[in-house]
């Protein structure tokens, strides 16, 4: 080798490794790597079984068990689309660089997946590889669904071919160039689809080994809890510790006692999964109250306390734009607390201190209480804007409780005005939100 | 699925059967024929709907039933048998307040809740009570005027 090759194949192998060492840094540690316990091959675990249906379902028929599983994977909300049937597709998920749409997972031969094999669903849920061999995008959350067993996943394959086929073809995709080459998702996928089944933690309870496969196989909570890398991949570094998806704030979900769950009492945490409320918590709306409506108000009781369970054991992650408490509640009278924006204070007055009142503590309903919720310590105010933008309602087996969408009635100004009320009075900072951002907001809603 | 509930209504019990999610709005007009109380816009935004529940104004339009037992209820009926209630129906009648009068049992319930709670209310007072609470009809000016002359038993 001549002096000259020899410099040239160390240039080489110096860039192999940097961009081996890079891929290594930005993709970090996997969703289940803070446990460090011992893995064991779920054929060789004894402890109880992690995977598949609750003990009532484990008798029931395939199809059952795959419907089951299709709730606790939450896949009918991001393939419907509000007014259509369900599983036909069709929810534009809007990015900044353009639109994807939700397919058709209805077992329709031409326009959904009736034409799947068993080996082409598990390509498409596990490794992100749909039936013509092209790729998928991470909208879908296939690097979670991997950790699915084939038994599940096949499960939920036959549970949604036993629906009525469809006939619903999905929008084209509008996004730019380069996100418009799906083959680039190849190296996507080979850096951040992790691809591979869960693994049991026999240095861990039978209850956590569940919740750690419902919550991170099945009800991917990380994929709007868990902040995101350079390569618009989860950052399990900061594990749960909050981010925005789709307009709205999902929040810090880690065992942090000021910012996350940590000083929640369990029966908080089971009636806010399984009713969208905790009293002084707050309720579920958004992207997390379809979460509950489908999914997690649907699963067995023995789950909700497995993914309680979970999410205790997940290291705390500070939230450093969000106030380590929440205020207090505000003052009965208008007159005292915050009193700046008086456009603000005008639209609370006409719209909202009916319900709301002017101390932040609810007269018609606990659910309704403002005090306590994050959404209104958030200095962003995103998820006020969009609950006022949007609307919420919440089912309890005491009856449904909604409040309308404002996002017809006022204007972008009034909406930020009234935002920024609201948080300045109930929360701990007001914030500054403008026209401009709540029309920002509205565009990044999924419909 | 109906419910026998238990509700305290102008002092007294009333009995019935009702879907425990049912506004209590509708308990009050079609299960026990007390119809002063108006349906306006069922999403708590015009106010027509109001009475108190331990004295506060509240929409019960949006108000389920379940959340209710245990609470005293009082609507436009009675209304008049509390002090403040009745200075207000009084300041109403001496200033004619009421147009087509399809929003005034909510206004006169808003302002008999504004006064228990603040006897002597300034101008921005009775626009945190009242700006909830919409008439058609505009009749706004004389409503404040009625406020004012109930709060302080004089006319202004």
């Amino acid at each position: 080798m001549s002096g000259k090759m020899r410099i040239l194949a160390s240039l080489v192998a110096i860039a192999i490794v940097a961009v081996a060492l890079g891929v290594w840094i930005i993709r970090g540690p996997g969703p289940l790597d803070f446990a460090g316990g011992t893995k064991v091959a779920l054929a060789d675990h004894r402890a109880g079984k992690p995977t598949g249906v609750p003990a009532k379902l484990e008798k029931a028929g395939i199809v059952e068990r795959g419907e089951y599983l299709a709730k606790a994977a939450d896949c009918m909300v991001c393939h419907t689309k509000p007014g259509d049937k369900e599983y036909s597709g069709g929810l534009g998920f809007k990015l900044p660089f353009g639109t994807l749409y939700s397919t058709n997972i209805t077992p329709d031969k031409e326009t959904g997946i009736g034409n799947y094999s068993d080996q082409d669903f598990l390509n498409a849920v596990q490794h992100g590889k749909r039936h013509d061999g092209a790729r998928l995008y991470p909208a879908m959350p296939y690097t979670s669904y991997t950790y699915m067993t084939d038994e599940d996943v096949l499960a939920v394959k036959a549970y949604l071919f036993s629906l009525p086929a469809v006939r619903a073809k999905a929008p084209e995709n509008t996004l730019s160039f380069p996100f418009n080459q799906r083959w680039a998702m190849i190296f996507w996928s080979a850096v951040f689809n992790p691809d591979t089944r869960f693994t049991p933690d026999s240095s861990k309870s039978p209850e956590w080994n569940r919740g750690a496969y419902l919550a991170e196989a099945l009800a991917h909570c990380g994929e709007c809890h868990t902040p995101r890398n350079l390569g618009f991949a989860l950052d399990n570094r900061k594990k749960f510790g909050g981010a925005i998806t789709a307009g709205w704030r999902a929040f810090n979900i880690s065992s942090d006692k000021a910012m996350g769950l940590g000083n929640w009492r369990d029966e908080d945490l089971i009636s806010y999964l399984s009713l969208g409320h905790a009293p002084g918590h707050g309720s579920a709306s958004g992207p997390m109250g379809e979460a509950v409506d489908r999914s997690f108000s649907q699963l067995a009781p023995e789950d909700i306390r497995a993914i309680v369970v979970y999410l205790r054991s997940v290291p705390p992650v500070l939230s450093p734009d969000l106030p380590a408490t929440t205020a207090p509640v505000a003052p009965a009278s208008h007159k005292d607390g915050v009193t700046a924006d008086a456009r603000g204070k005008k639209v609370f007055a006409s719209a909202c201190a009916s319900c709301h009142g002017w101390s932040g503590e609810s007269p018609v309903s606990p659910m309704a209480t403002l005090t306590g919720t994050w959404a209104v310590n958030d200095p962003a105010a995103t998820n006020v804007a969009q609950i006022v933008l949007s609307g919420t309602k919440r089912h309890t087996p005491d009856g449904a409780l909604s409040m309308p969408a404002f996002g017809n009635a006022y204007t972008d100004d009034e909406i930020a005005a009234v935002a920024n009320y609201v948080t300045a009075r109930f929360g701990t900072k007001g914030s500054k939100l403008t026209a401009k951002d709540v029309a920002e907001l509205r565009e990044q809603t999924a419909e | 699925m109906h419910m026998a509930t238990t509700l305290t209504i102008n002092g007294e019990t009333k009995s019935f059967d009702a879907p425990p999610e049912m506004p209590l709005l509708w308990v009050l007009r079609d299960i026990l024929g007390m119809t002063g109380t108006k349906f306006g816009c069922g999403i708590a935004q015009c106010g027509a709907c109001t009475v108190h529940v331990d004295g506060k104004a509240v929409r019960s339009c949006v108000l389920p039933v379940s959340a209710v037992a245990n609470h005293a209820i009082t609507t436009i009926e009675h209304v008049g048998n509390t002090p403040s209630g009745a200075k207000v129906q009084k300041a109403w009648l001496d200033l004619e307040v009421i147009q087509c009068g399809y929003c005034q049992s909510g206004q006169i319930m808003a302002a008999a809740a504004l006064l228990a709670a603040t006897p002597n209310p300034d101008d921005s007072d009775i626009d945190a009570a009242m700006a909830g609470n919409i008439c058609r009809c505009g009749t706004y000016v004389r409503i404040r005027e009625a406020i004012k002359q109930a709060a302080t038993g004089r006319q202004s």
